[in-house]
């Protein structure tokens, strides 16, 4: 375990322990202010982080080749060396070419600049026609909500480390930057694109950057401002009563720790259910519960399926506003991308 | 965390309010089934370490019943500290003195001796008679049910309902009552 903590120490510490272990049952007088000397000196001066490819046994081009291979994808050889070339790298090159007294030959078309917003155009159509397909009831600016956490740098540069490609990069900045990272995952996209098709491509897509939705609650993306309006409002494009508040039950009123739970009613039928601690968060909370029923986003009604193999092509039409929602023309439209998807 | 989420934690961990009548019951019996609900353990959520016991009030502790001879031979033992500080109590004693008294130790001796006892035995509420404040009576929200039937008393039944009880025989009509 020391041995872990205190890589560039080893030879040192293996003495000392060793030796210690031998001669005494127990540890000596020395050893504790010992760990402590060098816990000190490790955090004056932490070992350096060197990047894989100064290590002896590093092979760039096996390594781009098995990267592929890991993924389950093809990838054509060269594309794949353009999508993992940021701009950065080549300028270190040039300044060093010139410092050296080579002439620089022209460098363009070799890094992946081009190939960015080739890659996140592919990745924005994909990922609308997905979400839109699979919550065909939920809000236009929900989905466009989601589409942004998934295109978001955070997100983007989460799945580029996590399939392996930082150490491919070629890039100025180590460790390598997510702003650095999500681009190159755009890149690697429309490579992907190039070398094996849209079809496979929106397969990639699917299974590596929308599954990433699957642990979140998706009704958190996008908040609803006033949900009770926004109840209201539906409301009266369904051309129904207004939902009519109810307490249900309360706990410990007198108390700080109070709870009401209020339940919203239309024609004596409840319609949504929320609790809180006053009246008015309650009833806050049982209209956005009843805004997720509608939307068929709620607990029991939400498992969303990362099996679909969809048609990329397809132009997908955007899902009805808040404003304009009502249940007729959510009907309308299911109707209309199931019969352009058989 | 969203507002959803928070919402959805405090109305699980809500704590809430439970009504008990111990009117002719016995509070040793009582004790076990009113420490459950002190310390939460009837929810699913329920784990030790887990802050998640409801309060629950008691009234009528004076009508509390016991079982033979308890009244007499169940006693309360107290020590001073000093020498010869010993003192038992009998229960009827005890019950005299303070009529909550006597349910409360039942209770407290039920919690098991740990940590927490102390501040799970502060959301028990005992009341000797029907007489609860209002501000608590408002927080109450679920009763919990008597442990045994209350069996109703000779005089509590009307004449009119004395008369129409079934008679299993008729008395021979020169049979004298005194």
């Amino acid at each position: 375990m020391l041995l872990i903590v205190l890589p560039n120490l080893q030879e040192e510490v293996v003495a000392l322990y060793s030796c210690s272990r031998k001669k005494y049952r127990e540890y000596h007088r020395f050893f504790s202010p010992l760990l402590k000397q060098l816990k000190r000196r490790q955090i004056i001066a932490p070992p350096p982080i060197n990047h894989r490819n100064t290590y002896l046994e590093w092979n760039y081009e096996a390594e781009l080749y098995s990267f592929g291979k890991r993924l389950g994808e093809e990838f054509d050889n060269e594309l794949l060396r353009q999508a993992l070339m940021q701009r950065s790298y080549l300028k270190k090159l040039e300044e060093e070419q010139k410092r050296v007294g080579i002439e620089v030959s022209s460098n363009e078309n070799v890094d992946n600049v081009c190939m960015i917003p080739k890659g996140e155009e592919i990745l924005q159509n994909f990922t609308l026609l997905y979400l839109r397909h699979i919550l065909p009831r939920f809000p236009e600016e929900g989905i466009q909500s989601i589409k942004d956490h998934l295109m978001s740098e955070e997100t983007l540069s989460h799945v580029c480390f996590h399939i392996g490609a930082s150490e491919l990069i070629l890039c100025e900045d180590f460790p390598v930057e997510k702003s650095t990272l999500n681009s190159t995952m755009k890149a690697l996209i429309f490579a992907l694109h190039e070398s094996s098709g849209l079809e496979r491509t929106s397969v990639f897509i699917r299974d590596f950057i929308l599954t990433q939705i699957a642990e979140l609650d998706i009704n958190d993306l996008w908040n609803i401002e006033n949900p009770i309006e926004t109840l209201n409002t539906i409301c009266r494009n369904e051309d129904v009563d207004l939902p009519e508040p109810r307490i249900v039950g309360d706990s410990g009123v007198n108390t700080i720790l109070a709870l009401y739970r209020v339940g919203l009613y239309i024609n004596k039928k409840l319609i949504g259910l929320g609790s809180g601690e006053s009246i008015k968060i309650a009833h806050e909370m049982a209209a956005s519960d009843a805004l997720r029923r509608l939307f068929g986003t709620a607990e029991h009604q939400l498992n969303i399926p990362f099996n679909l193999v969809l048609n990329p092509k397809i132009k997908s039409e955007p899902n009805l506003g808040v404003k304009d929602w009502c249940e007729k023309r959510v009907q309308e439209r299911i109707k209309q991308t199931l019969s352009l998807n058989e | 965390m969203s507002a959803w989420a928070r919402t959805k934690q405090w109305n699980t961990f809500t704590r809430i309010w439970h009504l008990f009548d111990a009117t002719w019951q016995n509070p040793i019996d009582c004790a076990e089934t009113i420490g459950l609900y002190l310390k939460g353990m009837y929810k699913p959520i329920y784990h030790p370490m887990s802050d998640c016991g409801d309060h629950v009030v008691v009234i009528n502790t004076k009508k509390i019943a016991f079982p033979g001879q308890d009244w007499r031979w169940r006693a309360y033992y107290h020590h001073t500290g000093y020498a010869k500080g010993a003192s038992y109590t009998r229960a009827w004693e005890l019950h005299d003195k303070d009529p909550t008294l006597i349910f409360k130790k039942a209770v407290y001796s039920k919690l098991g001796n740990n940590l927490q006892r102390r501040y799970t035995m502060q959301r028990l509420h005992l009341f000797a008679d029907e007489k609860v404040p209002e501000d608590i009576m408002k927080n109450i929200t679920n009763q919990i049910r008597p442990i045994k039937i209350v069996p109703r008393t000779l005089d509590t039944y009307s004449q009119e309902e004395i008369k129409s009880f079934p008679k299993i025989f008729d008395y021979p009509k020169d049979y004298i009552i005194r």
